[in-house]
């Protein structure tokens, strides 16, 4: 009356086992390496590995001179070491890789701008990604202190008028915009609520 | 076994991309790279940097090795059109495959200035990094070609060769996805695919502003269809984030990758001001152009 073992397990077991097992070792291995890099080393390590036997990759990479290997093996390499330094900046282009990376959660979203009033008494806004295009982003201006922000005002107005001297800026104003994330129903607005912080008077050159 | 089979399916037959690559298709992916820079510096009016309050100025990468007097120096207007021009000059010496591997590697060097330059002035975003990679890989492979050559005691570069900095370039870009898509899931957690996350991001770079400025992500919130769209969207973008490698490997998949990526790069540019175009055009290297047009592919021994 012995039960008969199954010859083959269901693959879905398989996968259950598995799965259990490196949830397991994450787990296990995440107390003395930051889940934040272990994680990703697992994920990362588990792709690398379906190239390191897809039979096609190595006949390829086996064809290549020892030149060509360490040219393969230090851009990929860079790109991946860079990413786990966490760091941006230090080591660029070797840098990480992060976009959306965390939970955004203010609510109600906040901005800083800058909106000039020209001679003429037209409201223009300023943005440094526009008149400074080679810049791509800059810090949120809240990032900065008074005296940086009123610095950079000066400094935006300055290239616009070089390119308006018809109708130059007279005043910038910093204000802070504020959108709702979860507005009233049926609530639409032209444009976000704002409230002015500074005002620099840009007629004076002071 | 059913799950296998349309996985299978799906996933087309397992080809390496550009094996079969030719000296004409890696000629015009150089072309195309550097004229893509070429264009790219001819818009910027660098110069206007030296405007800019120098406290803003925190040096990336190389530069932060610079001393103060050599970054005062450099910043200057002069110092900044030196920069571009010395650049444009040699990008286009790079268009005449002269001296290949001395003019790659000094647009290279210079590249990563400027790359580094712009973003000193703010945080060190990802457009363009995998655009300069490519100018490395193919500087890179120049080099290495030569000193085969010369050391290997080969007389003319054997075919396969060409693909080897086409394939690295797609492997590249692919792992700048999935990278991305992995530091996504992994540290970011649950919350940033739950919640208010996406809205608050198309708010905030909305409010924020970039060089395209469409005004309309700080209305999303007030759109459920869009927020919908959004919240949706981003574990499926993710997914396909992490799985980008399998372009280098499956043409089925690229062209299901192309088309949703494309759509995601376009709906980033309407709601949120953000435009990866150098990636749009590096997308031309994940068609296997040589497996469609013979005058591509590399002839065989």
């Amino acid at each position: 009356m012995s039960a008969r073992l199954p010859s083959r397990l269901h693959p879905a077991v398989v996968v259950a086992i598995i799965g259990f097992s490196v949830a397991l070792i994450i787990w296990m291995v995440s107390f003395a390496v930051p889940f934040k890099l272990a994680g990703q080393a697992y994920l990362l390590i588990a792709i690398l590995l379906a190239f390191r036997y897809w039979p096609p990759m190595v006949r390829w990479v086996a064809s290549m001179p020892v030149a060509h290997r360490v040219i393969f093996g230090v851009l990929l390499g860079g790109m991946i070491l860079g990413h786990y330094t966490l760091n941006g900046r230090t080591y660029f282009p070797f840098v990480v890789w992060e976009i959306f990376p965390f939970a955004h959660e203010n609510d109600p979203v906040t901005c800083r701008e800058f909106i000039a009033t020209t001679a003429d008494g037209n409201k223009v806004r300023l943005l440094v990604e526009q008149l400074f295009p080679s810049i791509v982003q800059i810090n949120p201006l809240d990032s900065y202190s008074p005296e940086t922000t009123e610095h950079l005002a000066r400094a935006l107005a300055k290239i616009y008028n070089e390119h308006h001297a018809d109708n130059p800026v007279r005043q910038v104003d910093l204000f802070v915009m504020a959108v709702k994330l979860h507005p009233p129903a049926n609530e639409s607005r032209a444009q976000p609520s704002c409230e002015l912080l500074k005002r620099y008077d840009i007629s004076s050159g002071r | 076994m059913r799950t296998s089979q349309t996985l299978r399916h799906l996933l087309g037959p397992l080809e390496l991309i550009h094996e079969q690559a030719g000296p004409r298709l890696l000629r015009l992916a150089r072309l195309g790279i550097f004229a893509l820079w070429i264009v790219k510096l001819l818009l910027d009016p660098l110069w206007r940097l030296a405007e800019m309050p120098r406290e803003l100025f925190q040096p990336v990468g190389i530069l932060a090795l610079l001393p103060a007097g050599a970054v005062d120096q450099f910043l200057t207007s002069n110092g900044l059109a030196a920069l571009l021009f010395t650049t444009l000059g040699l990008l286009v010496l790079g268009l005449t495959n002269r001296a290949f591997p001395l003019v790659s590697t000094a647009a290279a060097a210079c590249l990563t200035v400027y790359s580094c330059l712009i973003r000193s002035f703010g945080p060190a975003v990802h457009t363009d990094i995998v655009l300069l990679l490519a100018v490395y890989a193919l500087a890179g492979f120049a080099w290495a070609d030569w000193i085969a050559l010369k050391f290997g005691g080969k007389k003319s570069v054997p075919g396969e060769w060409n693909s080897y900095p086409l394939i690295t370039i797609v492997a590249m870009l692919t792992l700048s996805y999935c990278l991305v898509g992995l530091n996504r899931t992994v540290a970011g957690g649950i919350g940033v695919f739950t919640g208010d996350t996406m809205e608050a991001w198309a708010v905030d770079a909305s409010l924020r502003g970039y060089y395209f400025n469409t005004n309309l992500g700080w209305h999303v919130p007030e759109w459920p269809a869009i927020v919908f769209m959004l919240r949706s969207g981003l574990p499926f973008i993710t997914l396909f984030e992490i799985t980008a490698p399998l372009c280098v490997a499956s043409s089925h998949y690229r062209w299901i990758f192309l088309p949703v990526m494309l759509s995601f790069h376009l709906l980033s540019l309407v709601f949120m001001n953000i435009f990866f175009f150098d990636d749009m055009l590096l997308y031309l290297l994940l068609i296997d152009w040589s497996r469609r047009f013979p005058a591509l592919r590399a002839a065989r021994a």
